[in-house]
């Protein structure tokens, strides 16, 4: 079963370019300069003895007059009056909620340090997204106002109100429209604020719009069923789920919550009673979902609404016209296939459709009623109500700005002046608005316009609660007290609106009391330990279809048209920067994507052989037009798997006024966004020009390469029910050889060890930001990142691999770059961290013995005792181990990120920051270990399974990693190591890694190798 | 004659000696009675009465000097009792100050008797106590003298020596009948240079040198970073032997996490205001004790008013004392609850003793606390090889793990170190 195939992480992997080969010969980007002093020159000196024993009576006599210093004084400074709920040294945790969803804040001595997962949010929360993970950072950034703004001029709130109050009675007398501009408001009681205002202020309208709008699938819903909502997707309940272009494991609506629901179908305990979902991916652009799906296939965004016409005839035997894709045989005979098996799987199935357009959404819904998906799978009965933002809304407040109708506009958590699609006729019309009020925390581009910025505090400073599903309510409570002068929107609306409750917690406190939780029977303290609310769900109901589709079919065929031009330029949502809203967090900026692996910019994804069409190398910077004219200059990056004819460039990025860290980092692509039929369309064309420019991307996805070794596993579904341990390799075990026979080391006590699921990993690196924050790993910046200095001590490694099923896998690296298509690539995600090898190679070359094996089978690293050699690094077969390059902690070059007391106050003080010249790698996090076995010590009670939670495992909504004790049969872990898919890396060279993987199963069979034969 | 004046001269060295032994006695015992005193008059009478000046109650040293211990007895432990019998010079007294006086019905005659003594002397002066000097750790000047003793005596054995074998070797020449020059009369100067130029006693010179400065450096350099006795002047002068010692405080009272926390906890100053904010320890100007004050401008309390205002809030900086450097972890309640047992019986504390006094040293007895313990990693180590925590197997924690490792140690001590508690990252991540 052992399988040859080929997999790389990068095309200059794969092609084996000179400066591959040379970067890969050295564990470290930059070589010792041994060249320069066994050249001649260095040689032909005529005393280097002398020099040397010079430097080094100088270098021993420096060092010892610097150790000679004082020991400094430090100081102890205790609180005041001590709040009773706190302990110096005990973390305290408090209930919150971040973007909706409910989350664990914990603190120590006051300050927020970590977001980690609410246990009581159950199914609604089972990990958390690496935005939250990161948001933490938000709160100690020092790009933000301090004080709130009047005119640019710092100012106190006492004359901030009576410079709004003045100007909004102003208004009202001229009866002009106040709009309050806010993007999808989920919070029940902020509504309520608004409402009340507009009750002070008639003329006040809210405006819900959102960069990322879902207004195509709530309009779709409200043709089709009389329902402006957006459904409740249940992707746990789908045995088949057939995607066109919707990134539902990544940034579509949910895409934590879905990662959990899909993985449940799919992941080892799923497997384990031979079950598992199937995933066809149509897309574009590379997304995270596409590289988790059993088939991907490439689809041109004009095809792709021929493609769901095509599927719908195929289902119904209707015969819309449009149907059919001449150019795309392989996507041709997949619909069919995909038909087919909708049809078989009625009830079980679903298809969603990452589109905007109201025709498509239309014609989605069409097809999911055609295979019953409603009642099952999709549930319009409990509807989500993280979006209600409406395209035409805020097309229209732009359009009154403009006449001059609006005399205050109010802007609550939106920031249009950077992501409103036509930003030149939005600022236009906001010049014509006499009272411009922008509650931000920070001058961003919105606020540079307004009079008055009423700055408001991080969400981990402000009360709040978020509606996210009919009849799920989770509450924000602060954990610390506004660090600036910063006060709530919603309370600065209450003061301007004379309300009579102004204080915004005695607000929510009412509106709950009052609303939320007598129907629940709950208690407000209740509901300040638990943080969420949940009425049982309702029933949910099938829905019939009656439109007429010909409409329907009409419209899609004409925008399809409209994009069969030049190149078809996507605009997509990436992973780490989303929207843009977190720009300035240094975290976020140097997550790599899990899809390109770039970080701290954003590019033009094209096809290899597009690019090659073209005349384009990797990065080269091309400048793209697109049809609405706006032209950016951006660098090309070789994305495997693009569709032919398309190119990808993600929004986010391009801030100009988000702080430090985000300004400038990137280039702004909200402008290629378009406004057609009502919503905003995410593709357009463009034509693409060389500039004669070259700028790398600081790009991980090949640092820290595995030279071709066979170090992922995977099986197809079939092969997976026939033998359990098909491709991972475990028929044949080499023959081991042990150098320590006599004097074996034993973990008497316990053996912590990790498995992880390939099948359940999506790659959408939450681990990574959540090892990041709870490990104090520094962010090092582009240009460190360039030199393969990243720290992260968790990597995903995202390898692509090729199938010509005609021919079989493909084994040869020289077959696959003679491949003329590299549409057709599949991925595999690989989290790749220490592996706590029991015969660790670091170990025995350490010449301090700063890196040593502890009883319980663990690797440790002292720090205080690591002399720098890079030995180890050198010798680790993973490449897991870091080096400190620099004092990231104090250093100027660092001051944009970490170095500064303020951010540093995000610090875990469990963990010791690392200083220059010392190595680094995954502890296990030692610190929860030894936490958790503390507890138990002081319990007087045996150790549990599940009391130790490691920072990614926590993260993981797929519940990817396991962590545990092997010595415990019982643990969960010791059950997933025990399952025949489990194999470890590199395991022919005896190393006895400590981290376990199980192979990845692909729901690929016999008919679906017919697609790409 | 002289026999008899010798035979006065010792009963008069005999009568001196047992003279001054019976006033050293007499002496020993009142100063156990002004020790006790003391200690009594710190926990009893302080928090009214200084010894110089009025306070919420007079001034004691002159009282107690003026009054008679008749009288004073039965006031001090029960005043109210002795006005009420009639008493007129009790009545006179009470007219001192309006609040009366705490009476201490349980001390006995002796105990009051010992709190008179202390109060007509009051404090010896006070020994100026340095930093680093309190507790004597390394090499000690005892040793280093001995050295130089032993040195310097063999130098003067081979100096003699030396003129021995010059002494015999003439002798057998003489005896040969080889006539040698007197060298009596070489002077001093070409003595010493005869003594460079002598190859032997060079290096010896130069060993000697290398050792004993090869020694300094060594002790010097293993000190280094090594802080014990350091003894840093606090904000305030918080006096642990007063609170801890004498007053009886439990350590947990202030130090609230040490049981719970990986920190001790300084304590915040509202746990100092439970006491305080009576105990005022006014001088005889009624001014509050100024290391009290202290706490109060911290706060921004006012005692007349007793009110707070946060406007004037300023957090007391402590000094801190025992300073692990950041890369070891180390947590109290592993110790203190954990350990305690193995602890107390590693450092041989007796059981009336708090657990911390392991590490801490007499706390007790501090008036300004100092590091005790060398806080070195040796000294880590050390104790975590030594402690026994066999004691541990009932525990359900450790019931598996010592389970386990008594399979391969069987019947020997279980420490720390066996569990792992000498592994790197057990204290440094």
């Amino acid at each position: 079963m052992e399988s040859n195939k080929k997999y790389w992480k990068g095309l200059e992997e794969l092609n084996k370019t000179p400066e591959f080969v040379e970067n890969n010969k050295s564990e470290f980007a930059e070589p010792l300069p041994i060249e320069d002093v066994l050249s001649e020159a260095g040689l032909s000196t005529v005393t280097p003895r002398r020099d040397f024993l010079k430097a080094l009576g100088f270098g021993l006599g420096a060092v010892t007059l610097a150790a000679c210093q004082k020991a400094p004084v430090h100081k102890s400074i205790p609180y005041l009056v001590r709040p009773e709920e706190v302990t110096p040294g005990i973390p305290n945790y408090y209930v919150s909620s971040f973007k909706g969803n409910s989350v664990m804040v914990k603190t120590v001595v006051g300050r927020p340090i970590k977001i980690e997962v609410n246990p009581n949010a159950g199914l609604y929360s089972r990990g958390t997204d690496a935005q939250a993970q990161a948001s933490v950072l938000d709160l100690y950034d020092v790009s933000k106002l301090k004080n709130p703004l009047l005119k640019k001029d710092e100012t106190t709130w006492a004359d901030l109100d009576k410079f709004v109050k003045g100007e909004l009675n102003k208004v009202q007398a001229s009866g002009k429209q106040i709009r309050v501009v806010a993007s999808s408001l989920n919070s029940p009681s902020a509504k309520a604020v608004v409402t009340e205002f507009t009750a002070k202020y008639p003329t006040t309208k809210l405006v819900q719009y959102d960069p990322i709008s879902y207004t195509g699938i709530i309009k779709a819903n409200e043709n089709s069923f009389g329902k402006a909502v957006l459904p409740k997707y249940n992707f746990d309940k789908a045995d088949l789920i057939v995607s066109f272009a919707a990134d539902f494991l990544g940034t579509w609506i949910s895409g934590e919550e879905f990662t959990a629901q899909y993985t449940s179908n799919r992941d080892y305990k799923s497997l384990e009673k031979k079950k598992m979902s199937r995933h066809f991916q149509f897309e574009a652009g590379m997304s995270l979902t596409g590289t988790n799906a059993d088939t991907r296939i490439a689809l041109k965004l004009s095809e792709e609404g021929p493609a769901l016409i095509a599927l719908y005839n195929a289902i119904t035997g209707a015969s819309l016209p449009g149907a059919g894709l001449p150019d795309n045989a392989t996507a041709d005979k997949a619909l069919k296939l995909v038909a087919k098996e909708l049809l078989q799987n009625k009830g079980k199935a679903v298809v969603v459709a990452g589109s905007n357009d109201v025709s498509v959404q239309t014609l989605v819904n069409a097809i999911n009623v055609a295979i019953g998906s409603y009642g099952t799978t999709i549930d319009l009965d409990n509807p989500c109500k993280r979006y209600e933002g409406n395209d035409a809304e805020f097309a229209l407040l732009v359009d009154e700005m403009n006449k001059g109708e609006v005399g205050a506009v109010f802007f609550l958590n939106s920031n249009p002046a950077y992501d409103a699609i036509n930003a030149k006729a939005f600022t236009e019309g906001l010049a014509k608005v006499a009272l411009k009020v922008s509650f931000s925390d920070r001058e961003d581009e919105t606020a540079d316009l307004s009079d008055v910025v009423a700055i408001t505090p991080n969400y981990l400073e402000a009360w709040g609660d978020a509606n996210t599903y009919e009849g799920f309510y989770s509450i924000v409570q602060p954990t610390i007290n506004p660090v600036f002068n910063s006060r709530q929107a919603e309370q600065s609306l209450l003061t301007w609106a004379d309300a009579p409750v102004q204080d915004y917690y005695q607000y929510v406190r009412n509106y709950w009391e009052k609303n939320i939780l007598p129907a629940a029977g709950k208690t407000w303290n209740d509901v300040l330990q638990t943080g969420v609310v949940a009425s049982a769900p309702k029933a949910a109901g099938s829905y019939g279809f009656s439109l007429s589709l010909d409409a329907v079919a009409a419209a899609i065929i004409a925008s399809s048209k409209a994009l069969k031009k030049d190149i078809e330029l996507q605009i997509f949502e990436s992973i780490p920067m989303r929207d843009g809203k977190q720009a300035n967090n240094a975290f976020l900026q140097e997550f790599p994507c899990p899809v390109t692996k770039v970080t701290w910019d954003n590019y033009i994804a094209l096809n290899p052989r597009q690019a090659e069409k073209l005349g384009y190398k990797e990065f080269d910077v091309v400048s793209i037009k697109a049809e609405n004219g706006y032209t950016v200059d951006l660098p090309v990056l070789f994305q495997p798997g693009q569709a032919m004819g398309t190119a990808s460039v993600a929004l986010g990025y391009g801030r100009t006024k988000a702080g430090k860290a985000g300004n400038n980092v990137g280039k702004n692509a909200f402008p290629f966004v378009t406004y057609t039929n009502g919503t905003l369309k995410y593709a357009t064309t463009a034509t693409l020009t060389g500039t004669g420019r070259w700028e790398e991307l600081a790009q991980t996805q090949t640092h820290y390469s595995f030279e071709g070794r066979n170090i992922v596993r995977e099986a197809s579904f079939k092969d997976f029910l026939k033998d359990p341990a098909a491709g991972s390799g475990n028929h044949h075990k080499h023959k081991v050889y042990d150098l320590w026979t006599t004097d074996k080391h034993e973990m008497l006590g316990n053996n912590w060890v990790m498995a992880i699921d390939l099948n359940a990993c999506t790659g959408c690196g939450s681990c990574i930001v959540a090892c990041n924050v709870e490990n104090n790993i520094p962010v090092v910046g582009k240009d460190e990142v360039r030199r393969r200095r990243e720290m992260h001590w968790l990597r995903i490694d995202r390898y692509y691999s090729f199938n010509d099923e005609q021919h079989g896998a493909v084994t040869e690296e020289k077959e696959i770059a003679h491949l003329d298509n590299l549409e057709n690539v599949s991925v595999v995600h690989q989290p790749m961290l220490c592996q706590h090898c029991d015969h660790a190679p670091c170990e025995t070359v350490c010449p301090v013995l700063a890196t040593v094996h502890s009883s319980d089978g663990l690797n440790h690293m002292a720090y205080n005792r690591c002399v720098g050699t890079r030995y180890c690094a050198n010798n680790c077969p993973y490449k897991v181990r870091r080096f400190n390059w620099f004092n990231y902690w104090n250093d100027s070059r660092f001051d944009n990120y970490l170095n500064n007391e303020f951010t540093q106050l995000v610090l875990n003080p469990d963990v010791t920051t690392r200083s220059r010249g010392v190595m680094e790698k995954c502890s296990m996090c030692i610190q929860r270990i030894q936490a958790g076995k503390l507890t138990a010590k002081i319990e007087k009670r045996a150790l549990k399974d599940g009391d130790i939670k490691m920072a990614c495992q926590q993260a993981c909504s797929a519940n990817a990693i396991i962590f545990g004790d092997k010595n415990d049969p019982n643990s969960e872990v010791s059950k997933a190591l025990r399952s025949e898919r489990t194999y470890y890396v590199l395991e022919e060279i005896n190393v006895e890694p400590g981290i376990g993987y199980m192979t990845k199963i692909r729901n690929i069979d016999s008919t679906t190798k017919e697609v790409h034969a | 004659m002289r026999n008899i004046s010798f035979g006065l001269k010792k009963l008069r060295k005999a009568t001196l000696v047992v003279a001054a032994l019976s006033f050293l006695t007499v002496n020993v015992s009142k100063a156990q009675d002004v020790v006790e005193g003391r200690t009594l008059f710190k926990s009893k009478c302080a928090s009214c009465h200084a010894l110089d000046h009025d306070g919420t109650g007079p001034a004691l040293k002159p009282k107690m000097n003026e009054l008679e211990e008749s009288f004073l007895i039965p006031w001090i432990r029960n005043n109210v009792e002795l006005r009420a019998s009639g008493n007129k010079q009790a009545i006179e007294a009470a007219k001192f100050s309006p609040s009366e006086m705490t009476a201490f019905p349980t001390l006995t005659d002796d105990q009051i008797k010992s709190i008179i003594a202390y109060a007509k002397v009051g404090d010896p002066p006070k020994e100026v106590v340095s930093g680093g000097t309190v507790v004597d750790e390394g090499v000690s000047g005892l040793s280093i003298a001995g050295v130089i003793a032993i040195i310097v005596l063999s130098i003067v054995v081979l100096v003699v020596l030396g003129r021995a074998v010059k002494m015999l070797e003439r002798l057998i020449l003489e005896k040969q009948g080889i006539v040698v020059n007197e060298e009596d009369n070489v002077s001093l100067v070409t003595g010493v240079k005869g003594l460079f130029k002598n190859k032997k006693f060079v290096f010896f010179t130069v060993l000697c040198l290398v050792i004993v400065l090869g020694s300094f450096g060594w002790m010097g350099m293993w000190e280094t970073g090594v802080h014990t006795g350091y003894q840093p002047t606090q904000p305030i002068k918080f006096s642990h032997e007063l609170h801890a010692g004498i007053n009886q405080i439990d350590c947990q009272y202030c130090h609230t996490g040490a049981f719970k926390s990986k920190n001790s906890t300084i304590p915040s100053l509202n746990v100092c205001m439970n006491c305080h904010k009576n105990v005022q320890a006014r001088t005889d100007d009624g001014l509050i004790s100024p290391e009290i004050q202290k706490i109060y401008n911290a706060l921004g309390y006012n005692p007349d008013t007793q009110t707070y205002d946060k406007t004037k809030e300023k957090p007391i900086e402590w000094v801190r004392v025992h300073n692990l450097p950041d890369f070891a972890y180390f947590n109290h309640s592993q110790h203190v609850v954990v350990g305690e047992e193995a602890i107390r019986k590693e450092a041989g504390l007796s059981p009336n003793d708090p657990v911390c006094f392991a590490c801490h040293g007499p706390v007790n007895t501090m008036e300004e606390v100092y590091q005790y313990s060398p806080l070195t990693m040796k000294w880590c180590i050390n104790c975590h090889k030594d402690a026994d925590i066999s004691n541990k197997k009932s525990d359900a924690f450790y019931a598996n793990v010592i389970a386990a490792h008594e399979k391969i140690k069987k019947g020997e001590k279980i420490t720390p170190a066996l569990l792992g508690g000498l592994e790197c990252g057990k204290c440094h991540y």
